[in-house]
């Protein structure tokens, strides 16, 4: 029996490895999809930061699988929506937003529509958006600009008997009202790709007091960004729902999810109005 | 239900009349496996002269009554794969005749359960799919890890979930609405693996059987199907091990009396062994400083069983099972352990009151949980999920006649539920979090079933089930009335008909289209009301010759109360979480086929399924449509066509060969309809491509078919017997898809700076399979 079970593992053992082996094959490939008709819609975003200019990106959505347009002279005609009136209100003033191209370079954002008067620092109340489109499809939407909420400190600590350290960031929440946050956390420049970038509302503390951690990462010398976004729910909910139907492409473990906007009107639009608060600290990596 | 009450009350009344009947006089006893002491489940009792017979119970107890005679009688014991046994006996009141039952010649292995197709015919059972474990052995599987659960989805009306995985769903119904019973006990997370392995360990189990409708009165408490395995009570005759060592895991059973018919145990237990291969792994490169490791992971079974036989009219019976997946990572400064399992126990007690009359008490202890710890230097995170039962139930049978029985009985469960316990913060406590709920409920139902033979062609059972359930603040209560009706058209035809009407008070949470462990289970409240269905089912079967029998049922399954999430459901530590439930409705039909050969050298079966289910009239839910507007949605189980094809080939006493071929139509996918850019904010990294996901699993999957081969040699040494099973997994190499992903592609350009940068040019499908072509071998023995 025992001779017996010892060739039994050998051949197990053999097996093993021609399984292992095999799993070396292709099992990706490539297919043909057909999905159904889809009717492009538009997608507004508009972020108003109290003293910065107002600007609005108006775009068009596409069938998923259309090919992208080409670099020429009609790519950015092919993915703007031009001529459609835009105006956004607040306190009894109109703010017309022309339809022209600005780009911020220090930003890397493009928009097509502007109006060159600062956002008024007003957090009593709303501003009011209202876009018509070249076909007579209109789009509003409501916002009010919230406070910033300050971080409280960024704290860095070193493994022991290591030379990378960690960066640990503490912020206060109000507890007596509900809020939702953004936090980022860039490296080296705010042209990098974030570290880190996520949403959260304030139920995931007790009393008030919330951090983010790195995992052991940034060596003496480094600069971290530290960002913390102080957002409305609506903006929660959009930037929650892009981020699920981003990473739930073809995840068999997530649930799709279709975009959650603050938009109404007659254009079935999809996007976001809303404020942009932030406190944001630059710190060095020191022992 | 006025309708259906009546006629129920009818046939109790004529089960009161049928008591004052002329003298009888009744005979009963247990039928075993001659070898090891198991009780036959199913076995025929039959006095032939006199056109009399009865099946032995789920417990293997039969009882007989007939009019009183001064003359002999014979009874006839038979099963398939046994020699049929006689006994001539002279019947006087209270006799009791237990037999024990030889192997037939031409099956060496034990066949645990197997109707005759002519029982089959002759019961008011339909719906009803069972496998044997000897099947469920021989089958091929997945790396070689024979799965009973795995073997019952070959069978019509019984669509698996994911390539290689264990959910079932039945008959169009949710992947939690199968109830599933290991004696008797509830198994709430019935996988290990993310459910590509089930937690029943094939050398530990007796028999599985598995109704997808017509369900009889004592089941409820799910809506779509209810599978019920039973443990091996343990080889009362002498001391025996079963093992195998396969690729991945390895098994050992032991199993003998502790005193000679009369009392035996069996102990089981299973464990994988991939995390030896990974720790080996990580050794080898431990010095290695780009190497990151690789986590453990391992799952581990123990079953275990004792009975006891108190007396002549008393037996006793205490189970278990304790099931973990384990998932570790232990790092310089970051630990993290993820464990998972089901415990179950099982105390029963067995009472002839007398020979017509029969108690099965239970107790029953379930349990489920998962917990997460996370440790990062100075902070802690830790998540955790339960689900614990404490049930006592009681089923008596009542033998009125050979033409009558009735069953009653009721149970009560005590259910406690952790929902989410989440506890995070840092170790000196200036930042903390914590969250979860937890609930108590109390779910009871008392039920009687009246089956009774109307004439010689019609037979009818039916019953009547009262549930309820209450977590504290609210009640929720129903009758669940059940019927099924057999007509013999001829004695080679017979047509039935079922109706059944289920409740489910327990509720799934779960977000994703595979089962995992962090699925929790939440009970009805005042804002989550149960579920229900109602089930008819039409079916014919049809003896075509003495070998071969054709079935045939159709049926539809109306569902209420169905729960949904809410788009982008946030259900991680979530207080609020009934905020994120949407219900709706639904609703499921279909016809299926099979044709089953079950005896000779060559058997197996060929079924057919055709088959639609629908989900709708969620309000809060994208397309929020009325479901009469056509606003309803498939599920992504609603498989069209699914056909399997399962041979067994007897070729010599030392080699089996098995085949089976599936076929079935694709699974359903939710892929976005259009896309968008999304620049974000500043210091926000560019989108080029975000879904815009609009009606829910409108694109179907490539169809699916698969070709596994199985050979088993087998070894007769002086002590004992082993043998090496070969599996070929989808041996045509059909590359089946196992998920899909979207991939823009990109073009490089180059601006007049120089500087290049990346455009998008195109979205392409991507078909990720499981497995190619797999082999696999595994040594089992017995002795």
């Amino acid at each position: 029996m025992r001779t017996q079970m010892f060739h039994s593992l050998k051949i197990a053992a053999f097996t093993a490895v021609i399984f292992f082996g095999l799993q070396a094959c292709n099992l990706e490939k490539e297919i043909e999809i057909v999905l159904p008709e889809y009717e492009p819609r538009l997608s507004v975003e508009c972020y108003l930061e109290p003293g910065n200019i107002f600007t609005l990106l108006l775009s068009k959505t596409a069938p998923y699988f259309e090919a992208f347009p080409t670099l020429d002279d009609q790519f950015l005609a092919n993915i703007l929506e031009d001529s459609a009136t835009v105006v956004i209100r607040h306190n009894g003033q109109e703010y017309p937003l022309e339809n022209r191209l600005v780009f911020n370079p220090f930003t890397g954002k493009l928009f097509n529509y502007a109006n060159f008067i600062p956002v008024p620092e007003d957090y009593e109340h709303d501003f009011e958006l209202s876009i018509t489109s070249k076909d007579g499809k209109t789009i509003t939407a409501v916002t009010r600009l919230l406070p910033k909420v300050p971080i409280d400190s960024v704290v860095v600590q070193f493994a022991p008997a290591d030379t990378l350290a960690r960066v640990l960031t503490y912020f206060t929440d109000d507890l007596n009202t509900r809020n939702y946050y953004r936090r980022m956390l860039h490296f080296s420049s705010l042209d990098s790709v974030p570290r880190q970038d996520f949403a959260l509302s304030d139920r995931f503390s007790d009393n008030g007091k919330f951090v983010f951690g790195t995992s052991y990462e940034f060596a003496e010398g480094d600069t971290v960004i530290n960002t913390l976004f102080h957002i409305d729910q609506a903006y929660y909910d959009y930037f929650d729902s892009v981020q699920n139907a981003f990473f739930s492409n073809g995840n068999p473990f997530a649930q799709p999810s279709p975009i959650n906007s603050n938009l109404g009107g007659t254009a079935n639009a999809i996007g976001i109005f809303t404020g942009l608060s932030y406190d944001r600290i630059f710190t060095i990596v020191e022992r | 239900m006025r309708n259906f009450i009546l006629p129920a009350i009818g046939l109790l009344l004529l089960f009161a009349t049928s008591l004052s009947a002329q003298q009888r006089l009744t005979v009963s006893g247990e039928v075993r496996d001659a070898a090891d002491g198991e009780t036959l489940i199913g076995a025929t009792v039959a006095i032939t002269a006199l056109g009399i017979g009865a099946t032995t119970n789920e417990y293997g107890f039969y009882s007989l009554t007939l009019p009183a005679t001064a003359d002999s009688v014979t009874l006839e014991f038979s099963y398939v794969g046994y020699q049929t046994a006689y006994r001539t006996v002279l019947l006087q009141a209270g006799l009791v005749v237990n037999v024990e039952l030889g192997a037939g010649v031409q099956i060496e292995e034990v066949v645990v359960k197997a109707n005759s197709f002519r029982e089959k015919m002759r019961s008011t059972e339909m719906s009803v799919e069972e496998i044997s474990v000897r099947q469920a052995k021989l089958l091929p599987v997945l790396l070689g890890e024979s799965d009973i659960i795995k073997a019952i989805q070959l069978k019509p009306g019984i669509p698996s979930g994911s390539e290689g995985t264990t959910g079932l769903f039945v008959r169009g119904g949710g992947a939690d609405q199968n109830l599933i019973l290991l004696d008797e006990a509830v198994v709430y997370n019935a996988s290990h693996l993310f459910g590509f392995f089930s937690t029943f360990n094939t050398d530990a189990v007796k028999d599985l059987k598995l109704y997808k409708g017509g369900f009889p009165a004592q089941y409820g408490g799910r809506l779509s199907s209810v599978i019920d395995v039973k443990l091996k009570e343990g080889n009362a005759k002498k001391f025996a091990a079963t093992g195998g060592i396969g690729l991945i895991a390895s098994r050992l059973t032991l199993e003998g009396p502790i005193q000679k018919d009369k009392s035996s145990f069996m102990v089981s237990g299973r464990r994988t062994y991939f995390d030896l291969i990974t720790r080996g792994i990580n050794a080898g490169n431990k010095d290695n400083p780009d190497y990151s490791p690789i986590p453990d992971y391992y799952f581990y079974d123990l079953n275990t069983k004792i009975n006891y036989k108190l007396g002549e009219k008393d037996h006793l019976y205490v189970s278990g099972y304790f099931g973990r997946d384990k998932f570790g990572f232990d790092g310089d400064f970051f630990d993290f352990t993820f464990d998972w399992g089901n415990a179950t126990g099982t105390a029963r007690w067995n009472h002839v009151f007398n020979p017509r009359l029969f108690a099965n008490t239970t107790f029953t202890y379930s349990d489920y949980q998962y917990n997460i710890r996370n440790k990062v230097t100075g902070f802690s995170f830790d998540l955790s999920s339960r689900i614990e039962d404490a049930t006592l139930k009681s089923d008596l049978y009542y033998a009125v006649n050979p033409k009558h029985t009735l069953r009653f009985g009721a149970a009560v469960t005590s259910h406690n539920f952790r929902v989410g316990r989440l506890q995070a913060g840092n170790s000196d406590g200036s930042i903390s979090f914590s969250s979860g709920q937890n609930f108590r409920g109390v779910e009871g139902a008392v039920y009687v079933s009246d089956e009774l033979e109307l004439s010689e062609r019609a037979k009818l059972n039916s019953g009547l089930r009262l549930s309820g359930f209450t977590n504290g603040d609210r009640f929720y209560g129903g009758l669940e009335p059940r019927a099924a009706l057999r007509y013999l058209l001829s004695s080679r035809l017979t047509a039935k008909a079922s109706y059944a009407r289920m409740y489910q008070y327990l509720h799934l949470i779960a977000n994703a289209g595979v089962s995992l462990p962090t699925d929790v289970w939440y009970p009805s409240t005042s804002r989550v009301p149960p579920q229900r269905s109602d089930q008819v089912a039409l079916g014919v079967s049809y003896l075509l010759g003495e070998q071969f029998m054709i079935n045939v049922e159709t049926y539809y399954k109306y569902l209420q109360n169905q729960i949904e999430f809410v788009d982008g459901a946030r259900l991680f530590a979530n207080n609020d979480l009934e905020d994120e439930f949407a219900l709706g409705r639904g609703d499921a039909y279909g016809f299926e086929l099979s044709l089953e050969k079950e005896a000779g050298r060559l058997n197996g079966w060929i079924g057919y399924t055709l088959a639609w289910a629908r989900r709708g009239d969620f309000t809060t839910l994208s397309p929020g449509r009325p479901f009469s507007q056509q606003g309803f949605f498939r599920p992504v189980y609603d498989r069209r066509h699914d056909l399997s094809v399962v041979l067994f080939f007897d070729l010599s006493r030392k080699l089996d060969l098995t085949a089976t071929w599936v076929y079935g139509s694709g699974d359903l996918r939710w892929l976005p309809a259009g896309r968008f850019t999304f620049q974000d904010v500043p210091g926000a990294s560019f989108q080029a491509v975000v879904p815009d996901y609009l009606d829910r699993n409108t694109y179907r999957l490539p169809s699916y078919h698969r070709l596994d081969l199985g050979l088993v040699l087998r070894f007769y040494p002086k002590r004992g017997e082993s043998d090496l099973t070969f599996n070929i997994i989808n041996a045509y190499d059909r590359r089946n898809t196992f998920f899909i992903y979207l991939e823009p592609e990109f073009n490089t350009v180059t601006d007049v700076s120089g500087n290049e940068f990346e455009v998008p040019k195109r979205i392409a499908a991507k078909q990720v399979s499981l497995f190619p072509i797999l082999p696999s071998i595994t040594y089992n023995f017995k002795f």
